[in-house]
């Protein structure tokens, strides 16, 4: 059995992680929910905000604020990219969800192997962004690193309920998300939104690889899994709002963590597809189905 | 094309032929509606009456041509026909369900993105004329009863100030009463001046309120008559069985 200081630590753990697995599915929602779209290539915009980070941080000698902002800059206009070069043709010639759910996937291996040609394939990594540290509580470790997941995460999911619920565009983008048709009717332009619901997407998962890149590392291979944990935590979640989405990638990341301590790390994926397993058989709409579907 | 000749049609339609595979729902079809017409479209189920007004609202691909105000907008969208005045209330409504009553109501004014008094105008309007929605502001439109559903439908699509105002069967699954009360709101809004093309099974109401009908069976229009000239249901049965 684990001491209680190895399960508080990893729940410390499990959290920050989780996080950022709970940004990823926000990701994944953003876009599904103005869509039908699931977006295979979220994980993707992880791994790319990460390396541009590191890129600009290291190769342009910028400080870490501005590199993290650029970066994020730089893949939300990625994401436009890629909506207005393939997913947009493809729907304006009413594809199948399917077909385009398949090109998000190439997108996601085409942009992996042009990372590899352009900046390696090796690992790299960058330091906290703020220096000094952990934070040490008794026997607990907490690097500064997860304060600042934290603070960018409740900042990114405040700002993302108010975007939703207060402005013109993110009440369109709703409407979207629950009828195509009559929100055309009303001379919202859908397909504009859908750009809009790709920027933003690309943009959450890249915060989210460029705030957990000092604690692991980035490649042009971390993609995968974060799109994977991502996809779960959303589907926990209900693919709907993205409070839910944040507190299924949380959920996950703790039973990852405690799947650690308790079984290796060689459980980790395990447990967590089984957890997807259990969800996907006895609450199909997710853990908080029932609830208003907003944001 | 008599009395018609000399006024622009609010909107023509001409040779609108849409299909789903290899059936063709829509043939040829064309009509009119003149500035402040209240036209009426019947036809027996699977005649093609949501398919022509998906077509005229480019939900659905279709050849022909649309002629608005003058314009030829046959190769616009749908969100663009929305932006010169064409809106729809769709057969089911097509509410925001998750959302409340306002923010359906806000959505409605989408497109008026310029001075809030406007719509702020257009919500008393659409209060006074379904003062229910008044009281339920806060509600989501779906837990709402059918007829309070579609009196949002209608209210959402007024938000939007529209010139042509298209409905496709409103009173659908609606009580009598509550059928006639939004039918009779939207003949009060054609003495406003509105242009309305309304698709309507509920036959009685609709006629009184409409200056023409069209009747369409298999997917073309069999008749298009000024509702004075018809006498009674049998005239009308006439078309639907030929
Ligand atoms: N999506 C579709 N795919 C294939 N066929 C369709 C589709 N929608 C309608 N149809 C067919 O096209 C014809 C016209 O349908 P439409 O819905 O326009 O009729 P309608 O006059 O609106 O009928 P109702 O009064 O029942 O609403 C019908 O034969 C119908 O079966
Ligand atoms: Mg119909």
């Amino acid at each position: 059995m684990p001491s209680a200081v190895e399960l508080v630590q990893s729940l410390v753990n499990g959290v920050g992680i989780g996080l950022i697995y709970g940004l990823v599915a926000i990701g994944f929602c953003v876009i599904y929910n103005a869509s039908g779209i699931v977006n295979f290539a979220q994980g993707v915009f992880v791994m790319l905000g990460g390396m541009f980070a590191h890129t600009l941080l290291t190769q342009f000698g910028l400080p870490i604020y501005v590199s993290a902002v650029l970066s994020t800059i730089l893949v939300a206009g990625i994401g436009v990219l890629v909506q207005i070069a393939i997913i947009n043709p493809m729907w304006r010639r009413k594809a199948p969800l399917f077909a385009i759910i398949l090109a998000t996937l190439a997108i996601q291996l085409l942009i992996e192997q042009v990372v590899i040609l352009t900046l390696g394939d090796q690992p790299r990594t960058y330091p906290e962004f703020t220096s000094g540290g952990p934070l040490k509580i008794g026997p607990i470790a907490i690097g500064y690193q997860l304060f600042w997941v934290l603070g960018c995460g409740a900042l990114m999911v405040f700002a993302l309920t108010q975007f939703f619920n207060r402005t013109r565009m993110g009440r369109a983008l709703r409407a979207c998300s629950q009828n195509r048709e009559a929100a055309a009717l009303l001379g919202i332009p859908v397909e504009r939104m859908l750009i809009v619901s790709f920027a933003l997407s690309a943009a959450l998962g890249a915060a989210a690889g460029i705030l957990i890149t000092p604690t692991q590392y980035t490649a042009y291979s971390v993609g995968g899994p974060f799109g994977i944990n991502g996809f779960i935590a959303a589907i926990i979640g209900g693919f709907g709002s993205a409070p839910a989405a944040l507190v299924g990638g949380i959920f996950l990341g703790v039973i990852q963590s405690g799947a650690i301590v308790f079984f290796g790390a060689g459980f980790k994926n395990i447990v967590a597809l089984t957890v997807l397993l259990i969800v996907l058989l006895f609450f199909p709409s997710g853990l908080f189905a029932g609830r208003a579907k907003s944001a | 094309m008599t009395a018609m000749a000399d006024i622009t049609p609010l909107i023509t339609v001409r040779d609108l032929t849409a299909r789903y595979g290899h059936i063709e729902a829509l043939r040829s079809t064309a009509l009119h509606v003149a500035p402040g017409e209240f036209v009426t479209i019947l036809g027996p189920n699977g005649a093609g009456k949501t398919t022509l007004l998906r077509a005229i609202t480019r939900l659905i691909a279709s050849t022909g041509q649309i002629v608005f105000n003058g314009r030829d907008v046959t190769h616009l969208r749908t969100h663009e026909l929305a932006g010169l005045g064409i809106i729809m209330v769709q057969e089911g409504r097509g509410l925001f369900g998750d959302m409340s009553v306002r923010e359906n109501l806000q959505l409605g004014a989408y497109k008026l993105s310029g001075p809030q008094a406007h719509s702020e105008r257009q919500l008393e309007k659409v209060f006074s004329l379904f003062p229910r929605l008044r009281e339920r502001i806060d509600q989501t439109a779906s837990s709402m009863s059918g007829g309070e559903q579609q009196m949002l439908a209608v209210g959402r699509a007024l938000m939007a100030d529209p010139k042509l105002l298209i409905l496709d069967e409103p009173s659908l699954g609606l009580a009598p009463r509550v059928a006639s009360e939004i039918l009779s709101t939207l003949g009060a809004l054609n003495k406003e001046g509105l242009g309305i093309l309304l698709v309507e099974q509920k036959a009685p109401l609709a006629l009184k309120l409409a200056q023409r009908v069209y009747i369409l069976a298999s997917g073309s229009v069999r008749a298009e008559l000024p509702t004075q000239e018809i006498e009674s249901h049998h005239d009308l049965a006439r078309y639907y069985f030929t």
